[in-house]
C-alpha cells in the first residue's frame, strides 16, 4: 500500500502518532457543529447564551429533552416530517421507473445517431444547469396545471433534477454486470423485457439500493424549488425551517432541534451508502 | 452490447421524453421570457436584449456576479488543497482510521438549509460557538466582509469532505509498486507526490474541480438562511438575486435573463477546463 512506503523512510512512532492526532482533530473540527447542534438541543433555553465554550453537558449545564419533546409534538413538524417522507419514496419510485430503463437501453443496446455516448453526455448535461434558470418557467408551468402546493407538484421537480443522476450511475452498473447470463436466457428464449426485469435489476440490485438512497437524501434536502412551489399543505421540513425563523425569530435551541430533525435521514443515509459515496457523487467516473 | 432491437427505444423513451418536458421546454420557455418584459396583469412586452442590457448596468447585479466569482474562486480553491491534504494524511495507517473516515463523511447530505441555521448559531457573535471557543469578538455576520467569509466557510466545511473522499478513493487506486519504483530514484516525498502520485490522479482532480464549479455557482440555501443575502447584499450570490428578482419583485423577465447569464458563466467555465483536460492529453 502506499502508505506502507511512507512508513519504511520514516520508521519514527512519533511522526505516526503525530499524524494521528493531526488526523482526530481534523476529524474532529468536521464533526463539531453536530456536537453542537446536540449540545445546544438539550440546554434550557436561559441558557442558551451563558454557558460559555465547548458547552459540554452535564458539566456546564444540566441537559434536558424538553425541547425536543415540545418540537416533536407541533402539529406542523409531523406534517412536514410526512410530506418530506412521501415525496422523497415517490421520487426515488419515479424516477426508478423512469431512469432504469433508460440506464439499461445506454448500457446494452448499441444506438447511432445520436450515439450511446452522447446520450449519455446529454443526460449528464442537465446537471451543470443551474436550477434557478428552469425555476420560473417551471413555476409557470405548474402554476398553469393547476398544481402550485401539491406533492405530485414537488415530486415532478425532484424526478426531473434526479433523472439525469439515476440514468447515468444504473448505466455504470449495468454494463458492470456480465452480459453472459443474458445471452444464455436470451438463447432459452426470453425475450429483453424478461431479461431486463428478472436478471439485470435483480444483479443489479445493490447499486439500486444505492441509488435510492442518495436520491431521497438529495430529496429531502432540495430547498429552492420547495420554497416556490409548496405551500400551507404540502410543507417540507426544509420549508418549514425557513419559515419558522421568519414568524418566530431564531430561537437557538429550536433551531438546533429542527436542524437535527432534517439532517438526521440525510446524514444517516450518508453513512449507510459509504461504500457507493464516491461512486455516486462523480456520477460513476471514481469508483470508490 | 445485445443485437439491435426496436425496444430500446422503447427503454429510452420515457426518460428522454421527461427530461424534454421537464429541462429542455422549461428551458426554452426561460429563453423566451427573458427576452420579454413579464408583468402580471398585462400582455408580455417584446423588448429583445434588454434584460440582458440591463443587467450590464444594474449595480447589483454586478456586486452579485462579483460575490458568487469570489464564493467559487476561494471556496473551490479551499477545499480542493484541504480535501488533496487530508486524504494525503488518511491514507497513512492508523488506529481507527474507518471510524475518523466516517465522521469525514457527515457533512457531505447534511441538508443544506439546516447547515444554514446550524451556522448561524455557531457564527452567532455573543454566545456563539466559534468566538465563543476563540474568545473573541468577531462579527461574522454583521460585517458585510466577514459575512462573505462565513458562507465560504460553511461551503468548505459541507464541502472538503466531498474533494477528500474522491481523491482518498483514487490514492488508494495507486499500485504500491509505483512508490516502490520511486523509492529507488528519491527519498523527497514531494517529489514522489509531484511525479508519481499528482499525475496519476491527476484526471480525478479535473473531474472533481468540473463537479464543485459547477455546484458551488448554484448555491443559494446556505447564504439564503445563514446572512439572507446580507447585510445589505453582501452575500447575495447569483442565484438569490436571481430569486429575489424573480419571487419577490416578480420581474420574471429579468430573473429568467440573471439566471441565464449564470448559466453561460457556467458553461464558459467548463468548455474552457474541458479544452484544458484535452490538451494534458494530447
Amino acid at each position: 500500500m502506499a502508505m506502507s512506503f511512507v512508513g519504511r523512510i520514516k520508521r519514527r512512532k512519533i511522526s505516526l502518532w503525530g499524524y494521528f492526532i493531526l488526523a482526530l482533530v481534523v476529524a474532529g473540527i468536521t464533526f463539531l457543529p453536530f456536537y453542537w447542534a446536540i449540545s445546544l438541543s438539550i440546554r434550557n433555553p436561559i441558557e442558551a447564551f451563558t454557558v460559555a465554550g465547548l458547552a459540554v453537558p452535564f458539566v456546564q449545564y444540566k441537559p434536558t429533552l424538553n425541547n425536543w419533546k415540545t418540537e416533536l409534538a407541533t402539529g406542523e413538524t409531523q406534517k412536514a416530517l410526512f410530506n418530506s417522507t412521501i415525496i422523497a419514496v415517490c421520487t426515488a419510485l419515479a424516477v426508478l421507473v423512469l431512469g432504469t430503463p433508460a440506464a439499461y437501453a445506454i448500457a446494452r443496446f448499441r444506438f447511432k445517431r445520436p450515439t450511446n455516448q452522447d446520450i449519455t453526455v446529454w443526460f449528464l448535461s442537465q446537471r451543470v444547469l443551474p436550477p434557478i434558470a428552469t425555476a420560473i418557467p417551471f413555476f409557470l408551468i405548474i402554476r398553469f396545471l393547476g398544481l402550485l402546493d401539491t406533492r405530485t407538484a414537488l415530486i415532478m421537480v425532484n424526478t426531473t433534477f434526479n433523472l439525469p443522476f439515476v440514468v447515468v450511475i444504473m448505466r455504470q452498473a449495468f454494463i458492470d454486470l456480465p452480459i453472459e447470463l443474458e445471452e444464455a436466457a436470451l438463447v432459452d428464449g426470453a425475450n429483453y423485457l424478461r431479461i431486463f426485469w428478472k436478471i439485470s435489476l435483480r444483479l443489479a440490485a445493490p447499486s439500486l439500493a444505492a441509488a435510492v438512497l442518495i436520491i431521497v437524501a438529495f430529496t429531502w434536502n432540495e430547498f429552492l424549488f420547495a420554497l416556490m412551489i409548496s405551500g400551507v399543505k404540502t410543507t417540507v421540513i426544509p420549508v418549514l425551517m425557513a419559515g419558522a425563523v421568519d414568524t418566530r425569530g431564531i430561537q437557538f435551541w429550536f433551531v438546533a432541534v429542527r436542524t437535527l430533525i432534517a439532517m438526521s435521514p440525510p446524514v444517516l443515509i450518508a453513512l449507510l451508502a459509504q461504500r457507493y459515496m464516491v461512486r455516486g457523487l462523480t456520477f460513476g467516473a471514481v469508483k470508490g | 452490447m445485445h443485437q439491435d432491437n426496436r425496444i430500446k427505444f422503447m427503454f429510452l423513451l420515457p426518460a428522454a421524453l421527461w427530461v424534454l418536458g421537464f429541462t429542455i421546454f422549461p428551458l426554452i420557455y426561460g429563453l423566451r421570457l427573458s427576452l420579454f418584459n413579464v408583468k402580471i396583469g398585462s400582455p408580455d412586452e417584446f423588448i429583445g436584449l434588454g434584460n440582458f442590457l440591463h443587467f450590464f448596468k444594474d449595480p447589483y447585479a454586478l456586486n452579485s456576479t462579483i460575490i458568487t466569482i469570489i464564493f467559487v474562486v476561494c471556496g473551490v480553491t479551499v477545499e480542493m488543497i484541504l480535501g488533496m491534504l487530508f486524504a494525503l494524511l488518511f491514507n497513512r495507517p492508523m488506529p481507527g482510521r474507518g471510524v475518523l473516515r466516517t465522521l469525514m463523511t457527515m457533512p457531505l447530505f447534511a441538508t443544506p438549509i439546516a447547515v444554514g441555521f446550524l451556522f448561524f448559531t455557531i457564527f452567532y457573535e455573543e454566545g456563539g460557538l466559534v468566538n465563543g471557543i476563540l474568545h473573541l469578538k468577531i462579527p461574522w455576520l454583521s460585517n458585510p466582509h466577514w459575512a462573505l467569509v462565513s458562507v465560504i466557510a460553511v461551503d468548505i466545511w459541507q464541502w472538503t469532505p466531498f474533494c477528500f473522499l474522491v481523491f482518498l478513493a483514487s490514492l488508494q487506486g495507486i499500485p504500491d509498486d509505483y512508490y516502490d519504483a520511486a523509492a529507488i530514484e528519491t527519498k523527497s516525498q514531494w517529489q514522489i507526490f509531484r511525479y508519481i502520485t499528482f499525475p496519476v490522479i491527476q484526471p480525478t482532480i479535473i473531474l472533481v474541480l468540473l463537479l464543485r464549479i459547477t455546484e458551488a455557482f448554484k448555491v443559494f440555501d446556505i447564504p439564503y438562511t445563514l446572512t439572507t443575502g446580507g447585510p445589505g447584499t453582501a452575500t447575495q450570490v447569483l442565484t438569490m438575486f436571481a430569486y429575489r428578482v424573480g419571487f419577490r419583485f416578480f420581474n420574471f423577465g429579468y430573473s429568467s435573463a440573471i439566471s441565464f447569464i449564470l448559466f453561460i458563466i457556467v458553461m464558459v467555465i467548463i468548455m474552457t477546463l474541458f479544452k484544458r483536460i484535452r490538451q494534458t492529453y494530447q
